[in-house]
């Protein structure tokens, strides 16, 4: 008559062993933000595809294990799985000068944005098509003294076109620097481009420029819809 | 009474069962450590399994790692050239992975079954000079290990003895020492196997001879040298960089320049060493004369300086490369043949016997002026017209016609046809499919025979056909017809070649502006005269990059050519690989063929990102090691 009770007592404890493990809470916090540039407050243009990254470490715990988070092209992002805690918190490997690490605490909804100095900015940037050729002229103007490696036209069907995602390319080398009043000038030939630039369809056009700086990232003006 | 009969017994019985050392037997199917090593026999054996761990990167190499034969070696015949501008996959488009590539814990395995065997040398009772060669070839493994370690991961933990567990699971961590320590860690037991191995086995065993050591730190000093003058052209961050864990310092680039003339110079004065028939009369000869080299190593003593063998068909003892990589015509009942595909931007790099000294783009056109038009066809060019499909590749190097089975040409008696389709007689063109159109009285089938069978160019059907327009051709055996099974292809593999030699040495030249350019420039030539040039070319490093690129095809040595040299990122930054398409030009009587430059069909761009110039430390968890930057 005994063993009933016993079974069900040894049964009960099991099941509630087996319940105590999982019973964390779900990441409940968001953490969103936007890359600034601290002069103008504009939004920073970055690449979607090996762009600037946002690394942190969760506070707690030994092994320090570097997350990552990428930015969009608009130079936002946003985390909307993340716990809440302290973290600390670094943008490395970007298109502006190196920041330092910042220690956060997060929880529900924080905003977070970065106010940083863009290597280069893309000042006045003008992108037309004209008879066959897209034409696009812009200024630069660069925030520190190490030589501007080149500068590019990218198209794209996406609109997150830059230079590591584009269909067609027209870039010149500079590797010097560059007189903030200078115009310069990158067209893209539509007919001898027929393969990726169909007339008749839409391409997104952005122009942009890489600092000569350790794992540096391409600064871009925003891209420019074209109707071919 | 009868009680203390029974405890008797009782006693008797527990004391006999006790003295039967159940718990100490030994297993009667396996040999025992000290039996193993009292016996040379038994030292061969461990030692053969040594070099079957040896990660050599032949034929069983893939990007799921060495000795891919065994078990189910099903990989869809992806080979490592197709992560390089030398070919693409006919079917799949992949790219480079996280996990390709890996080898960390295969790597420790033979590692310490090196050091198990270093632990026991001395207490072997053999001769003195079995005891040097046994000394040199353990060194020659780690040596091999550890540089197989150092190119994949930068900076690894040094273990040079065998670790006992004692209880104490952190007493066996060892931390990663910097990517100089351990580029000279292998250096010095390349030294060690260097000074302590013979000229060569009594029965011409394949195993480490000093020469293989001496070319082993050739290519690996080379190596370390191409890192450290070439690695700010990737510069990356982080913590396993700040400890010097990857990464070598500029001025380290001297040293290893200096060690990998000084080794090749070792195996070119010993006057041991040669090409294989290094003066052809004919471009035509020289080719045959390099297509035999790669048929069967063997054949050419002088060249192979280490060869690992197949030796029967089957599991383990063969490869693959017979099946997946045949043209479509000659499956010989393989169900997917003529996946490697060799591409246009390596057929663009050989170089033409009419203009010695430069890569010869092939041109399509009469203006030939449009060489990096990848449009497709466009009615407007006045496109060059051939009879004979591989007319095109007129006075192109004899090493593209043994590398790649060209269209129109013959292989294994069968004209192999590629074709992607034609010109209608109205100008319309119609390529990758379609319906045969009837031209008077002939049908003209798209892909240039009515029956699958027939061709071996474009048609998607089982991912069987090249869609560069040219097909595979080194290594494989023009004699025999491979049976349709896994492994059944027992060529063997010529890990180290003396024309490697020669180019590891003028490349170590040029690079450091030491040594004697004028040797350096002799090295380069002589390999060219092999494949039937007869002019002599200046030692450029443009040229002996070009040289490296043509002469090594296909050897998996184009992959860490990229990385040493830190040019991946550059060359893989959103590239589409392109193909010479053949098409067959219906506007004229008879019909003649044209080509046409363009993008390789159904291929996506491929970047090649910082962070892959390390690959990712596995067990980090685990092993508490630093992992490399941004894993």
């Amino acid at each position: 008559m005994k063993s009933p009770i016993y079974v069900s007592a040894l049964a009960l404890m099991l099941f509630a062993a087996g319940c105590k493990i999982d019973n964390y809470p779900a990441p409940d916090a968001q953490l969103y933000g936007t890359f600034l540039d601290a002069e103008t407050n504009e939004p920073v243009e970055q690449d979607i595809i090996r762009g600037s990254t946002i690394e942190y470490i969760e506070h707690g715990y030994a092994s320090q294990t570097k997350q990552v988070m990428l930015v969009k092209n608009d130079g936002t992002y946003r985390n909307n799985l993340i716990f809440a805690n302290q973290y600390t918190i670094t943008p490395v490997r970007g298109n502006f000068v190196p920041t330092e690490p910042q220690e956060v605490t997060v929880a529900g909804e924080t905003q977070l944005d970065f106010k940083v100095q863009p290597y280069i900015r893309l000042k006045d940037a003008k992108i037309e098509k004209s008879g066959s050729k897209v034409i696009a002229t812009f200024k630069i103007q660069q925030t520190v003294i190490n030589n501007v490696r080149k500068i590019g036209l990218y198209a794209h069907p996406e609109p997150s076109v830059g230079e590591p995602m584009r269909t067609v390319l027209s870039e010149t080398e500079i590797n010097g620097a560059t007189d903030p009043n200078k115009v310069y000038k990158l067209e893209i030939d539509i007919p001898s481009n027929s393969n990726n630039l169909k007339t008749g369809n839409q391409y997104f056009f952005r122009v942009g420029a890489i600092i000569d700086a350790p794992e540096s990232k391409f600064n871009y003006a925003k891209a420019v819809r074209i109707a071919l | 009474m009868k009680l203390t009969k029974h405890i008797f017994m009782l006693l008797v019985l527990l004391t006999a069962i006790s003295c039967d050392n159940v718990l100490d037997k030994q297993p009667l199917d396996k040999l025992q450590g000290e039996n193993l090593f009292s016996n040379p026999e038994g030292v061969k054996l461990y030692m053969a399994n040594l070099y079957y761990q040896l990660p050599i990167e032949d034929f069983t190499f893939f990007r799921q790692g060495f000795n891919w034969n065994t078990g189910d070696p099903n990989n869809g015949g992806f080979a490592p050239a197709m992560i390089t501008d030398e070919a693409v996959h006919t079917e799949f488009g992949d790219f480079i992975g996280n996990d390709d590539f890996q080898w960390w814990d295969q790597g420790y395995k033979l590692i310490r079954d090196t050091n198990i065997l270093i632990d026991i040398i001395p207490t072997l009772d053999v001769s003195e000079d079995e005891t040097k060669a046994l000394v040199g070839e353990s060194a020659f493994i780690r040596a091999y290990a550890y540089f197989a370690l150092v190119k994949r991961y930068g900076g690894v933990p040094l273990i040079t003895a065998v670790q006992k567990y004692e209880g104490d699971v952190e007493a066996l961590k060892v931390p990663r020492s910097t990517e100089k320590e351990t580029w000279d860690f292998v250096l010095k037991e390349c030294d060690i196997a260097i000074a302590n191995l013979a000229d060569s086995w009594p029965g011409g065993e394949r195993r480490a001879t000093k020469w293989v050591a001496y070319a082993l730190k050739s290519r690996a000093a080379l190596h370390a040298a191409s890192l450290a003058k070439y690695g700010d052209r990737a510069p990356i961050s982080g913590t396993a960089v700040d400890q010097k864990l990857v990464g070598l310092e500029k001025s380290a680039a001297a040293e290893y320049y200096k060690a990998a003339i000084e080794a090749s110079e070792a195996i070119i004065s010993s006057g041991k060493f040669a090409l294989y028939k290094p003066s052809p009369a004919s471009p035509e000869e020289a080719a045959e004369n390099y297509r035999k080299l790669f048929e069967d190593p063997n054949i050419a003593p002088t060249e192979a300086i280490f060869i690992k063998g197949y030796a029967r068909p089957g599991s383990g003892t063969g490869h693959n490369y017979g099946i997946w990589f045949q043209p479509n015509q000659t499956a010989n009942g393989w169900p997917h043949p003529g996946r490697m595909n060799p591409t246009l931007d390596l057929i663009d790099a050989y170089e033409s016997y009419t203009n010695p000294g430069q890569s010869a783009p092939v041109t399509t056109t009469v203006a030939g002026n449009d060489v990096s038009d990848y449009n497709g066809f466009d009615p407007a060019k006045n496109y060059k017209r051939y009879d004979d499909p591989a007319g095109i590749y007129k006075d192109k190097d004899a090493r593209l016609w043994a590398t790649a089975i060209l269209p129109g040409t013959a292989w294994k008696g069968q004209k192999i046809i590629i074709q992607a389709g034609f010109i209608k007689p109205d100008g319309s063109a119609q390529l990758f499919g379609g319906e045969p159109i009837k031209v008077g009285s002939a049908t003209i089938y798209p892909y240039g025979a009515a029956d699958r069978t027939q061709y071996s160019g474009f048609d998607t059907w089982g991912g069987n056909n090249t869609r560069t327009g040219v097909s595979f051709k080194k290594f494989l055996n023009e004699g025999v017809n491979v049976a349709p099974g896994w492994n059944q292809t027992v060529s063997d593999w010529a890990d180290f070649r003396y024309a490697e030699i020669l180019l590891n040495y003028a490349e170590a030249i040029v690079e450091s502006g030491t040594g004697t350019a004028t040797k350096g420039a002799q090295a380069l030539n002589d390999i060219r005269r092999r494949a039937g040039h007869t002019k002599d070319i200046p030692l450029t490093i443009d040229n002996v990059i070009r040289e490296r690129r043509v002469e090594l095809a296909f050897e998996n040595k184009r992959f860490w050519d990229l990385i040493r040299r830190r040019e991946y990122h550059t060359l893989f930054n959103n590239r589409v690989r392109h193909a010479l398409v053949p098409v067959l030009d219906l506007r004229v009587t008879p019909a003649k063929y044209i080509f046409i430059r363009q993008n390789i069909a159904r291929l996506n761009p491929a970047t090649f990102d910082y962070k892959n110039y390390y690959r990712y430390v596995p067990g980090i968890g685990a092993n508490g090691l630093v992992q490399n930057p941004q894993y």
